[in-house]
């Protein structure tokens, strides 16, 4: 059997991907992002086409302020970012809705329902209504692409930013999109008109005005746009959704009558309406919040259930099939008694030799975002709190306010998360007389997301050569004076200075260096392997979680018996500087 | 199998799942079919379990499979099996590389490793294929390409021409990698069903 060639402009992309095409075929000009899951993959897509300046943003604040900037200059501008990255820039959203654009800007949110990779799992869907700008919601990857191309379109027919709001499941599905020619567009450049440009309150109020009137206009056209379609089946049952829901809801009641709303802010009533009055039942399918129910509701429209947003979690084909009703049969349970298989840090890995020190220490961790969350999980459990990007200093200052004690609290941070937001609580713990110790992370990369560089890692997104910021310099700058580097693999030197710090009644800060150890396969040593003659079996070098370190001890055994598997260690000696009897040794040269 | 072929690629972070997972979608793309797949990124990588799904058919609609609805589970790990062994149809068949990797962190009160975890694999009534892919993928020059021996034996149970993976391959792997990958894809083909 011979099979045709598959189609060169026909090819499989993530909904992330998907939208960078689109973005591409607008002819968008400067992309912007600060890398989060399940968002990381628009810029890096982006990165990839010369015609595009596409940026790592040091947050998503300034993210959305320099693709504002490029949008008020004339050219095409998207930013793209995770859910709670909206929250870090949803001051110049707001605002920006109010200034409007000259080229189409584009907001993406990528929500993570199920939470897969996040802190929360809000629901971006009210930014839309907050900021009072249009949100488009698509159901694959195809349409991923054809509605951030539509978007580019409303934002510059109707002078206003546009939220493309998408979820795990869109992002990170693959499925065919069929590609198109990118169209140039020449930027304007920066014309001067205060009104709209400058927000004091006087032009704030007329701007706010020309915002109601928009969504108006908004909420007119929604209800004769190509976004919005009813899909008429069995009047039996008719179901409202948007995005990834209409995709289940198709797979399990591929018959019902469907309102498929690709634009979900503003709504279209009057097509509610009439969608309503041509079925028997109607349901609401939506992920998270009940945002579109409470607003159907609100428009005395008739729902034929209760509340169903499940509000918890994703949804997926099976859940669905159970809020229709189909009457599937339930599915089987999973079997019992699984043991789970959480994510860790990895063999090597410079945070797991910092935070095996804070452990000994027992002191109060008030963590971050980044691999070193992971330290929670036993057996390090070195994490107190972890709340938001750059929180840990902030928190832990707190913590010394309340308690008058800073000499059992450390703040633990990344560098990029350092840099997204720990500048300015350092700041505050400066000027407020503080005397927190603050620990550094620094595997010189974001690593959680895949490796991406940073304004400390000299290099740009598109991998060029650019200024290194010296963290060191940086925090002396700000009114640190006892600052330190210390490579984390060294306990003894990282313990006392730790313990120092925790003695001074003045802020320090510890850098704790070691690159990121997927990265640096160079600096790999030589795997470690257990003396069993001179092993007592105390078992400390199963204290802090190393991967590599194989526990065979059998059941009912008090003494531990354990193995280093070779093909994991790298050699960074963490568990022979724990062994009290020098057992753990190198592996002998296999030549 | 029904209008559509379900398939679930389970194992442990940095095993090659999303690889795997791409070179059967593509291979079904070159086939002539309409695909969808779903993966994990980030936080859920590191070390953790990790699942991706492939569908194709004439139109798929759906990224993720329905419960009940998985026609072949694809086990890069034992214990990534059982945890989605009861998404098979009852005809369904899982296929699994006869390794045993232990987590790395055993949660107070968890559950040890089953030791029972190849009788388990069997224990809902499904066919089970168990291949020592790693070995065999040793034997094709790289021990990491365990993952294609398994989706080499995999496809023996779909109905997709030869040349739609051979394609597949050549699209997915960098050049370097193309001709151990090619060989272990064969190995995997060769295997047994018992």
């Amino acid at each position: 059997m011979t099979i045709p060639a598959p189609s060169a402009t026909c090819v499989l992309l993530s909904g992330d991907e998907a939208i960078a095409r689109g973005a591409f075929e607008a002819g968008v000009l400067v992309a912007a992002s600060y890398p989060g899951t399940p968002a990381t993959e628009v810029l890096e897509a982006l990165v990839q086409y010369p015609e595009i300046e596409a940026e790592w943003s040091p947050n998503e604040k300034v993210a959305l302020e320099v693709a504002l900037g490029a949008s008020l200059a004339g050219a095409r501008a998207l930013v793209s970012m995770k859910h709670v990255g909206l929250n870090v820039a949803s001051d110049p959203l707001v605002t920006a809705s109010y200034v409007g654009v000259r080229g189409g800007l584009v907001v993406v949110s990528a929500d993570d329902p199920g939470m897969f990779s996040s802190q929360n799992e809000q629901d971006n869907r009210h930014y839309a209504r907050l900021a009072k700008i249009p949100m488009l919601e698509p159901c694959d990857s195809q349409e991923a692409k054809e509605f951030t191309r539509s978007a580019f379109e409303i934002s510059e027919r109707f002078d206003t930013p546009v939220l493309l709001r998408i979820t795990t499941r869109l992002a990170h599905s693959k499925s065919i999109v069929d590609l198109g020619e990118r169209r140039e567009r020449t930027p304007t450049g920066f014309v001067r008109d205060v009104a709209k440009t400058v927000m004091v309150p006087g032009h704030a109020r007329r701007r706010h005005e020309l915002v109601e009137a928009r969504m108006n206009a908004l909420a007119e056209w929604a209800e004769s746009c190509s976004l919005n379609r009813i899909e008429e089946g069995d009047r039996g049952i008719g179901v409202i959704c948007s995005g990834i829901a209409y995709e289940y809801v198709k797979e399990v009641q591929p018959k019902a009558s469907i309102l498929k709303l690709g634009l979900t802010h503003p709504l279209p009533s009057g097509l509610i309406r009439e969608f309503a009055e041509g079925v028997d039942r109607l349901q609401v399918i939506e992920e998270l919040d009940p945002y579109l129910e409470e607003q159907i509701r609100a428009l005395g429209v008739r729902l034929s259930h209760e509340r169903v947003s499940p509000r918890l979690g994703e949804l997926s084909p099976t859940s669905v099939a159970r809020l229709l009703e189909t009457g599937k049969s339930a599915p089987r349970a999973p079997l019992p008694d699984l043991p789970p298989r959480p994510p860790v840090l990895c063999p090597g890995c410079g945070h797991r030799a910092l935070l095996t020190v804070l452990k000994q220490l027992k002191v109060f961790v008030s963590g971050d975002i980044g691999c070193y969350t992971l330290g929670v999980q036993p057996p390090l459990e070195t994490m107190d709190t972890c709340v938001c990007m750059g929180a840990s200093l902030g928190v832990a200052f707190g913590v010394e306010k309340a308690t008058g004690r800073s000499d059992n609290i450390v703040a633990v941070v990344g560098d990029s998360t350092f840099l997204h937001s720990g500048i300015a609580p350092l700041m505050d713990i400066v000027y407020n007389r503080g005397a927190t110790t603050v620990i550094i992370l620094d595997n010189e990369t974001v690593a959680m997301t895949g490796h991406q560089d940073h304004p400390g890692t000299g290099r740009t997104a598109a991998g060029e050569s650019t200024h290194r910021l010296p963290l060191d310099e940086l925090v002396r700058a700000i009114g640190v004076r006892h600052v330190a580097v210390v490579d984390p693999y060294d306990m003894k030197q990282s313990k006392e200075l730790i313990q120092a710090g925790l003695r001074r009644s003045e802020p320090t800060v510890i850098i704790a260096r070691r690159r990121c150890v997927l990265l640096d396969r160079e600096a790999r040593r030589r795997a470690r392997r257990i003396d069993v003659e001179r092993c007592t079996g105390c078992g400390q070098c199963l204290t802090h979680g190393c991967p590599a370190i194989f526990d065979k001890t059998p059941e009912g055994e008090r003494k531990k018996q354990v193995e280093i598997i070779a093909q994991l260690c790298v050699g960074c000696n963490v568990c022979g500087q724990l062994c009290p009897v020098g057992a753990i040794v190198e592996e002998p040269d296999s030549g | 199998m029904g209008e559509l072929t379900n398939i679930a690629i389970a194992g442990v972070g940095g095993q090659g799942i999303i690889l795997a997972s791409d070179v059967l979608a593509q291979a079904a793309i070159c086939a002539g079919y309409d695909v969808k797949k779903n993966e994990v990124h980030g936080m859920a990588q590191r070390g953790g379990a990790v699942v991706s799904e492939v569908r194709f058919g004439r139109r798929v609609r759906s990224p993720l499979i329905p419960d009940g609805e998985v026609d072949v589970l694809l086990a890069l790990e034992m214990l990534e099996g059982l945890r989605h062994l009861h998404r098979l149809r009852p005809e369904g068949v899982v296929i699994a590389d006869e390794l045993r990797i232990r987590p790395a962190v055993r949660p107070p009160g968890a559950p040890g490793y089953p030791e029972d975890v190849t009788d388990q694999l069997r224990s809902l009534g499904h066919r089970a294929v168990l291949i020592p892919a790693a070995e065999l993928a040793r034997g094709a020059g790289n021990a990491r390409a365990a993952n294609t021996v398994l989706i080499g034996a995999l496809s023996r149970h779909l109905e997709l021409p030869e040349e739609a993976w051979q394609r597949s391959l050549r699209m997915c792997l960098r050049p370097s990698l193309l001709e151990v990958n090619v060989r272990a894809f064969g190995l995997g083909m060769q295997t047994q069903d018992i």
